[in-house]
């Protein structure tokens, strides 16, 4: 656990950056090691040269004498070579070097105290031989003072990368090991447990904050889960003892053969409307599970209200409401026609069974920049907006309409096809008498 | 008329044959759909009722291999309400309808009928122009209703819906058959929609005539018959 950050992707990076610089470096030093020492050898032999060259028009013009002379001047002027020796039939005459065999050219030999001289050698005339060269130390100091320079930038290096790349991972392994913290805190139960944020604007802070935004979808997914469950198995406990209570009392009571025929219809007709609950539950759940988006198409809302008219027109009528479409603009969205066909009926079908008789229903659609406006509403009673925010929630059914049958679905229905369609449903507080619920499609945008 | 059912679950097996048995017909049965396909191809079935989740090779791979093969059997396929997207699905691969599981007997026995009918109607000569029943009769191009020599004003919706009765003559036709048929609604509403336009059909259609033509079974549906 100790060096785990030698494990994390920043320390890795480091490592990798340090290798290449490393490498860098050690070719940038030779380079230079290597230029230097030719160089400053080619700077010794030119002023070999040069000296060599001092000597021989000294000669020429008063002979060994005038040799002897530019030797000693050479070995006091600056700039000039190290060593000179100017020998004459094996002996030195002048300089600073023992005799030596008599070899011309550029060559390396043994000075004093275990020096190497790099020099020339040239014949000046018969029997006469001039040598001018330089202490190779110098170049070697150089070369060694570059080498060492080299090394330490390279050991530098190797610190810093090293510093840097456990510092990063230290502070990415701190921040990682918060976002784990808080899974497993959301792991073990704490669904309030949220990965801290810096504040810093920076990837990780974003990544967190995304996690966070989808841990807060999550739990109230889970809270909704939660309650749906809840109602269901309360909501489920009625007509399962009503069940119960009808076969119960058919045991006991039925006689005759037509008695138990009725006792059966009932019970069958009971567990119809238990299957009519789970398919209805089913039918939300794979809504809001997005399935029937494979299904969508173009629809005008147009045409849809206007059958819808001609469904639901006379039934509004026979219980003594009526309904008004209007639907003028053409409004084509992308959707699934049976679904929105089954969203608009809810609503209608509420306002039918949930309003009093000579209730006025209307229903309308107009376009609102680039979205389809559809208003479904009444003049009825209405709801008290203290429990307008429960209406869409699953199996609430308020007390006044316990007496219809239902199961306190439809408008979650109504929620659940709207979402899928892009269209939140939204309930116009202002609009009185009555409930006024709108909803907003996103228009189709057809390409022109 | 026999019939092919292919189901791999027992109980509903078990209990389509005693149904539809005690409507007088013939029933096969099939456990998986590799047995089904090789029954279908074989016999000469008026109508095949098909899960749509078989062991093996399912059902809807099943019809579609049929239909490519040219067996034109009428396909009721059954679905769990789980699947939303099967009803449209199994139409587009060769099922004639749908019947979602649990279901009432009574819903199967007529969507078996409705489909077996629709089939033989079709081996005739073609679509009729006019259909009849007793003294009634519609003229499905120029969309207009008579009884008894006496023309009836009928509204589209009531147009359809008598339509789809006349087609369906002598035969129980479902609430959900009809609002499906007639008015295209996939689901079951809460308010009195069958009722109240067949009410007002009736008005138009029966009152004022000596017999009755639209009767009520009870709990199922209805049916147009001259008796």
């Amino acid at each position: 656990m100790r060096a785990r950050f030698l494990h994390t992707d920043a320390f890795r990076l480091a490592a990798i950056y340090t290798a290449i610089f490393a490498l860098t470096v050690a070719v940038l030093g030779f380079s230079v090691m290597f230029i230097t020492r030719d160089a400053l050898r080619t700077q010794i032999l030119q002023f070999a040269g040069a000296d060599n060259a001092a000597v021989q028009s000294g000669y020429q013009t008063a002979m060994v004498r005038e040799a002897v002379e530019v030797v000693q001047q050479r070995m006091s002027a600056p700039g000039a070579s190290d060593y000179f020796l100017l020998q004459q039939g094996g002996r030195t005459i002048a300089g600073n070097l023992p005799p030596m065999a008599e070899q011309t050219g550029i060559h390396e030999l043994a000075g004093p105290g275990g020096h190497v001289i790099l020099g020339m050698g040239q014949k000046v005339a018969p029997g006469l031989y001039v040598f001018s060269g330089s202490d190779l130390s110098r170049v070697h100091a150089a070369e060694n003072r570059i080498l060492a320079t080299m090394l330490w930038l390279f050991l530098l290096a190797l610190l810093v990368a090293a510093g840097s790349g456990f510092l990063v991972s230290r502070a990415f392994l701190r921040r990682s090991d918060a976002m784990a913290r808080a899974c497993r805190a959301i792991m073990d139960g704490d669904m309030k447990a949220r990965i801290p944020l810096r504040g810093t604007q920076d990837e990780l802070d974003r990544l967190a904050a995304t996690i966070n935004e989808m841990l807060d979808r999550i739990a109230a997914l889970m809270e909704n889960l939660r309650q749906v469950t809840n109602d269901i198995a309360h909501d489920l406990r009625t007509p399962v003892t009503h069940l119960r209570h009808g076969l119960e009392q058919a045991l006991h009571d039925c006689d005759a053969p037509g008695d138990y025929a009725a006792a059966l219809e009932a019970a069958i007709r009971k567990s119809d409307e238990m299957l009519d609950l789970f398919a209805a539950l089913l039918r939300i759940a794979q809504i809001e599970g997005g399935a029937r988006r494979a299904a969508f198409a173009p629809l005008d809302l147009k045409e849809v209200l206007a059958g819808l008219r001609e469904v639901f027109g006379a039934v509004a009528e026979e219980s003594g409401h009526s309904l008004q479409i209007c639907e003028m603009p053409a409004a084509v969205i992308r959707g699934d026609r049976a679904l929105v066909v089954q969203l608009f009926a809810n609503l209608i079908e509420n306002a039918v069974l949930h309003t009093p008789a000579g209730t006025a229903i209307t229903v309308t659609l107009t376009l609102a920049g680039d979205r389809a406006r559809v208003v479904v509403g009444d003049n009825g009673p209405g709801v008290p907006e203290a429990d307008h925010q429960k209406l869409f929630r699953r199996l609430y059914r308020r007390e006044s309409s316990r007496t219809y049958p239902g199961y306190g679905l439809g408008l979650s229905l109504v929620l659940a096809v709207a979402e899928l369609h892009g269209a939140s449903p939204r309930i116009l507080v202002d609009r009185r008498p009555g409930l006024w619920i709108e909803l907003g499609f996103p228009l189709l945008h057809v390409a022109a | 008329m026999r019939i092919l059912v292919i189901e791999d679950d027992r109980k509903t097996a078990e209990h389509i044959v005693r149904a539809l048995g005690e409507h007088g017909h013939v029933v096969e049965h099939a456990a998986d759909g590799a047995t089904g396909l090789a029954r279908a191809r074989a016999g000469d079935h008026a109508a095949l009722i098909v899960d749509r989740m078989l062991p093996g090779l399912d059902g809807l791979s099943l019809v579609r291999q049929l239909r490519d093969e040219g067996v034109v059997t009428p396909v009721l396929f059954l679905t769990t309400m789980s699947g939303l997207n099967d009803r449209v699905e199994g139409l587009e691969g060769g099922g004639d309808d749908y019947l979602v599981k649990p279901f009432a007997f009574a819903e199967l026995v007529a969507r078996v009928g409705a489909i077996t009918r629709r089939a033989a109607a079709l081996e005739g000569s073609g679509e009729p122009v006019r259909l009849r029943c007793a003294d009634l009769e519609i003229d499905l191009i120029r969309r207009t209703t008579q009884r008894a020599g006496r023309d009836i004003d009928l509204q589209a919706q009531e147009f359809r819906l008598l339509e789809y009765l006349l087609r369906n003559t002598g035969r129980v036709v479902t609430r959900a058959m009809l609002l499906e048929h007639v008015w295209d609604i996939h689901f079951i509403p809460r308010t009195n929609v069958v009722e109240t336009h067949m009410s007002r059909l009736r008005t138009k259609v029966d009152r004022g005539f000596e017999r009755e033509l639209i009767h009520t079974v009870r709990g199922v549906g209805y049916v147009l018959r001259a008796g």
